[in-house]
């Protein structure tokens, strides 16, 4: 049952482009992204009890590097973009350091992190481009393979995002994500079992920066230029609110709650100015009445079919 | 030469203010364990009312008045209403208070436009002083300092010298048994997120008037803030006031020796500092 609907959920996603025009196209490429950032930030939230406020930081530096990297040295994307994900990664192996701390100091310490990287972006002008960033960011082009329009681009977005979804999966199910939600749970008992706690949270929080990293690449490609508000707080705090809305700990919420906010972003920018304030009643209404998300409601729904059938 | 201590009352000048906010900040999470991320809009939206307010009236005092009067009636609603219902959980009052300071900073944003304000700083304020050595300083930053120490030293005394202030360190220590010692926790919460309040909007028409109001410079003021209370350690009056000179100095500096990496100047040290003590200079566990 899950299978199948994963499958025509695929075949769907994958006949898209024949059954929609170019608009819905475009959105659901970014919301696949912004679904991965979410996804990746939701590593740490979901499993480990981890609240970061920093994963544009991820984010925006991936995209950066291919950026700069390819406009201004002329890279081709086979080098662009597997360094833009390793000096992603390479910051998360720094800014890891916070798990050092928990509760509210994480919270606020990986806020102060993220700061750095916007400040960073913002004021280095003579290599970031300041304000106005990087621009004119080419299609990818593998060897003899050159995207063309955003449809294929759209293909390329789809078949990594699956990937990374399959990878996590295996990630979450492995002994390493069990000890994630042990930990989660209890850190103290994990702690006297013998785990290291610690090793374990640096780990995630690495490997959470490296799917941020790749949700960057795919980002600086679609948007075809990149400037500081790519890393700036509101990207981070929004990447947590969508993986609640949707759902955290799960693989879907995160891809679901992304496509809800941008969904909401794009109808009513087009008759609201406001929409920053949209987005901010969005985030006291889900804290104050659905905490668990949309998943959490299918799982009461379906909790609640199953208790009748008994 | 001049130019080192002229940052360094720069630095000063900008703790003054930094402190005004801090410090409501760490006494409520210190008291109500309640992270409030809406302090840099109260801040924003208390000097925008203080910019109207002393455009119509030309008083400063008033505008001062208003602006943190206004803030004690918003943020008692907010904490009141919506962060209560939350219990202890700081994931869900940090997304719940984004999402008001996103909803305020918009409020904003309709009324007062995007352009950089500045309130006008009070006639006997204005111009230079002369200072030993020779050099000259703006007066209403020097009349900044004097203002953030005023307040600093009264929250000590207040703090450590009278029966409220002992209430609220018990609080602080052990919240269940002072409500069990038959204090109305309640009322003092209350009391406190007030004066914190009022703190924070009071803040925004003193530092509109040196810096500028415009959207967006809630968060630049909120993340000082935060450094400020993550050196200094949540909940400590006496870490928001190292911290406030800290990272006032930081900034100072940073600007004028390294403008483009100013950030690391400040969050450097911070980072560093939490290696070796993950809850600041004065904080506790919590």
């Amino acid at each position: 049952m899950r299978l199948a609907l994963i499958v025509a959920g695929l075949a769907l996603a994958a006949a898209m482009p024949l059954l929609a025009g170019e608009f819905w196209v475009t959105l659901l490429s970014q919301i696949m992204i912004f679904g991965l950032l979410a996804l990746s930030a939701d590593l740490l939230l979901g499993n480990a009890g981890l609240f970061s406020l920093c994963h544009a930081a991820f984010f925006a530096v991936a995209a950066y590097t291919t950026a700069i990297l390819q406009v201004r040295y002329g890279a081709s994307t086979a080098l662009a973009a597997p360094a833009g994900i390793l000096a992603g990664t390479a910051l998360s192996f720094l800014f890891a350091f916070a798990v050092r701390t928990r509760g509210v100091y994480f919270i606020l310490i990986t806020l102060a992190f993220g700061y750095i990287v916007w400040g960073v972006a913002y004021r280095w002008a003579s290599f970031t481009g300041g304000d106005n960033g990087v621009t004119n960011v080419p299609f990818p082009a593998i060897g003899g393979y050159r995207v063309a329009n955003a449809t294929q681009y759209y293909y390329v977005v789809l078949v990594t995002v699956v990937l990374c979804g399959l990878a996590y999966r295996l990630l979450v199910t492995s002994p390493f994500g069990l000890t994630l939600r042990g930990i989660k749970s209890s850190e103290s008992r994990m702690r006297s079992l013998g785990y290291d706690v610690g090793r374990h949270l640096y780990m995630a929080f690495v490997l959470s920066g490296l799917i941020a990293s790749i949700a960057g690449v795919l980002y600086v490609y679609y948007n075809r230029f990149i400037n500081p508000v790519a890393a700036s707080f509101p990207v981070s705090v929004e990447a947590v609110l969508m993986a609640i809305v949707g759902g955290s700990g799960t693989i879907l919420g995160p891809f679901l709650g992304s496509g809800i906010i941008l969904v909401l972003r794009n109808w009513v920018s087009g008759f609201f100015h406001y929409y920053t304030a949209v987005l901010g009643i969005v985030f006291i209404v889900t804290v104050l009445w659905a905490p668990q998300g949309i998943m959490g409601l299918v799982a009461r729904w379906r909790a609640g079919n199953r208790g009748e059938g008994a | 030469m001049s130019a080192v201590i002229l940052q360094a009352v720069n630095g000063i000048s900008l703790a003054a203010l930094l402190f005004l906010l801090a410090s409501g900040f760490t006494l409520t999470f210190g008291l109500m364990r309640v992270v409030n991320m809406a302090y840099g809009a109260y801040y924003l939206l208390g000097g925008y009312i203080g910019y109207s307010i002393a455009r119509r009236t030309g008083s400063f005092e008033l505008a001062m008045l208003a602006g943190g009067a206004t803030i004690v009636v918003i943020g008692f609603f907010v904490d009141r209403f919506l962060i209560r219902p939350l219990g202890g959980n700081h994931l869900a009052q940090v997304l719940l208070t984004v999402g008001v300071a996103f909803v305020i900073g918009e409020v904003c944003l309709a009324i007062w436009g995007g352009d950089n304000l500045r309130i006008p700083t009070p006639v006997w304020l204005r111009g230079a002083m002369e200072l030993p050595g020779g050099f000259y300083y703006p007066k209403y930053r020097f009349g900044l300092i004097v203002f953030g120490t005023v307040a600093a030293v009264g929250l000590w005394l207040l703090y450590h010298k009278t029966q409220i202030g002992a209430v609220v360190r018990a609080g602080v220590d052990d919240r269940e048994m002072v409500n069990a010692t038959g204090i109305n926790v309640d009322r003092l919460f209350a009391l406190v997120s007030a004066l914190a309040s009022f703190l924070a909007g009071m803040a925004g028409v003193v530092g509109g008037a040196f810096l500028t109001l415009n959207p967006g410079a809630e968060w630049d003021i909120l993340v000082l803030a935060l450094v400020v209370v993550i050196i200094g350690g949540l909940g400590s009056l006496e870490g928001a006031i190292l911290g406030s000179i800290i990272v006032g100095l930081l900034d100072a500096y940073g600007r004028w020796l390294l403008p483009e990496f100013s950030y690391f100047v400040l969050f450097g040290p911070m980072a560093i500092l939490l290696l070796f003590r993950a809850t600041g200079i004065f904080g506790k566990e919590h």
